[in-house]
């Protein structure tokens, strides 16, 4: 895996430590990262993208807080063996936080009522 | 002070700092009361308008300019009586460079590059040639940008623990910019070169900067890291039949013609907005820098 696994959105209002653990999460939880694939260095990611190195480590060291990432001695960081199996419910969920805002927010600009979006929306989970 | 510190004696102090920074010309404000402190390693994006004061601002931390009060430190020495070692360890790139007219690039680099102990010669030949510049053509006549790239390549080539850059993005093209930042970055990360830079491209300074301040009407609007600036800040819209709920503080307050408000708002230690947010029709959208420089610099 090289730099240009990670695209980088200056501009936007995501800072972009975060950008970079959501392409994480996503590129784990999608299997095109998979368990022990190495990470390119933060020197190579900052270098590439030209970005401050101290913002890939941090989305680094973010990433393996919650466990998507693992440093291994002499390879940096891999991603981690249990990674996406033991993904917790919370894990998971927060995966679907930008979505839930969006719609929590253009249920109000609609002013629908909370509960007909939410009987809408579990009909649609359960079909 | 020695003639090659080692730089990590100098960890504790602040590479730049002013104090109650006050400057006018000619009667009219350009600073008024500034206060800043960079910490090393830190690379510090300032952003304003044109005629803000950034420039002035840059040349009083440096001690180029006496202001009118107000103090200035270069690591730790008034900017004002500032030794050959102190600086020895800066490089700064002014907008418009005049310095050494009458030399070639090739020239003036190899004569300045006799006065830094840690003269990269390769970087300086390779990157002469990749920003093509004409090596041996007088400095007085090469184009203001070409000047500018020559002074930027002075500076990096000295690599400096400071480097001080003053719109550098003006004199490049998008590829040399992205190179330009590339070395900021990886010397900022890799040998903890404290860096200023000022511009009013947005975007370079959200890839690069781990700060950045505002200077508007010759004060800081705001100095903070560049993601808390993101994270904290938004703007709060809400419809004419609400306005009344606005909060009284805010950095920027707009009316529009249809009687809504837009507001930038914080969030409190909490990481809750401003309680009108959550009035149904109120709401807040996050706001990219330029986004958040443009609301608060109207």
């Amino acid at each position: 895996m090289d730099a240009s696994l990670f695209t980088v959105q200056p501009a936007s209002p995501e800072p972009i430590y975060r950008q970079i653990v959501e392409q994480l999460r996503r590129l784990i939880a999608g299997g095109q990262l998979g368990a022990g694939d190495a990470l390119p260095s933060v020197r190579e990611v900052a270098g590439f993208h030209a970005i401050n190195p101290m913002t890939v480590s941090r989305a680094y060291g973010l990433a393996e807080a919650e466990g998507l990432l693992e440093r291994l001695r002499g390879r940096g960081m891999v991603v981690a063996a249990t990674g996406r199996n033991v993904q917790t419910q919370a894990q998971r969920l927060t995966l679907l936080e930008p979505s839930l805002l969006m719609l929590a927010r253009q249920t109000r600009e609609l002013e629908l009522p909370a509960d007909a979006v939410l009987r809408r929306l579990a009909r649609m989970l359960e079909s | 002070m020695n003639a090659m510190p080692d730089p990590s004696c100098h960890t504790a102090v602040p590479p730049l700092a002013v104090r109650d920074l006050v400057h006018c010309y000619e009667g009219s404000n350009v600073l008024t009361g500034v206060n800043l402190v960079l910490q090393p390693g830190s690379v510090l994006g300032l952003i304003g308008r044109n005629g803000a004061g950034k420039s002035t601002l840059i040349r009083a931390m440096l001690g180029l300019l006496q202001p009118l009060s107000g103090t200035a430190t270069v690591f730790g020495e008034p900017a004002l009586k500032l030794g050959d070692a102190s600086k020895a360890r800066l490089a700064y790139v002014p907008q418009q460079p005049e310095a050494l007219a009458w030399l070639t690039a090739r020239q003036m680099l190899d004569f300045v590059g006799r006065f830094y102990p840690r003269w990269d010669q390769g970087f300086a030949d390779r990157t002469l040639e990749r920003w093509q510049i004409p090596p041996n053509k007088l400095l007085a006549r090469l184009s203001p940008g070409e000047r500018q790239r020559v002074d930027l390549i002075r500076a990096l080539a000295s690599q400096p623990e400071l480097l001080v850059l003053d719109e550098p993005a003006a004199a490049l093209d998008p590829v040399a910019r992205r190179e330009l930042l590339r070395e900021i970055a990886l010397r900022a990360g890799e040998s903890g070169t404290t860096v200023l830079f000022s511009t009013h491209i947005v975007s370079d300074l959200e890839r690069v900067a781990s700060d950045v301040a505002f200077l508007h009407q010759g004060r800081l609007l705001m100095h903070c890291t560049i993601d808390e600036t993101k994270e904290r800040y938004g703007r709060l819209w809400l419809p004419e039949r609400i306005h009344y709920a606005a909060p009284t503080q805010s950095l920027s307050r707009r009316r529009h013609d249809d009687g809504s408000l837009s507001l930038v708002v914080e969030r409190d230690a909490n990481g809750a907005w401003p309680e009108a947010a959550n009035l149904p029709g109120a709401r807040v959208d996050a706001l990219g820098l330029e986004d958040l420089f443009v609301e608060i610099a109207e």
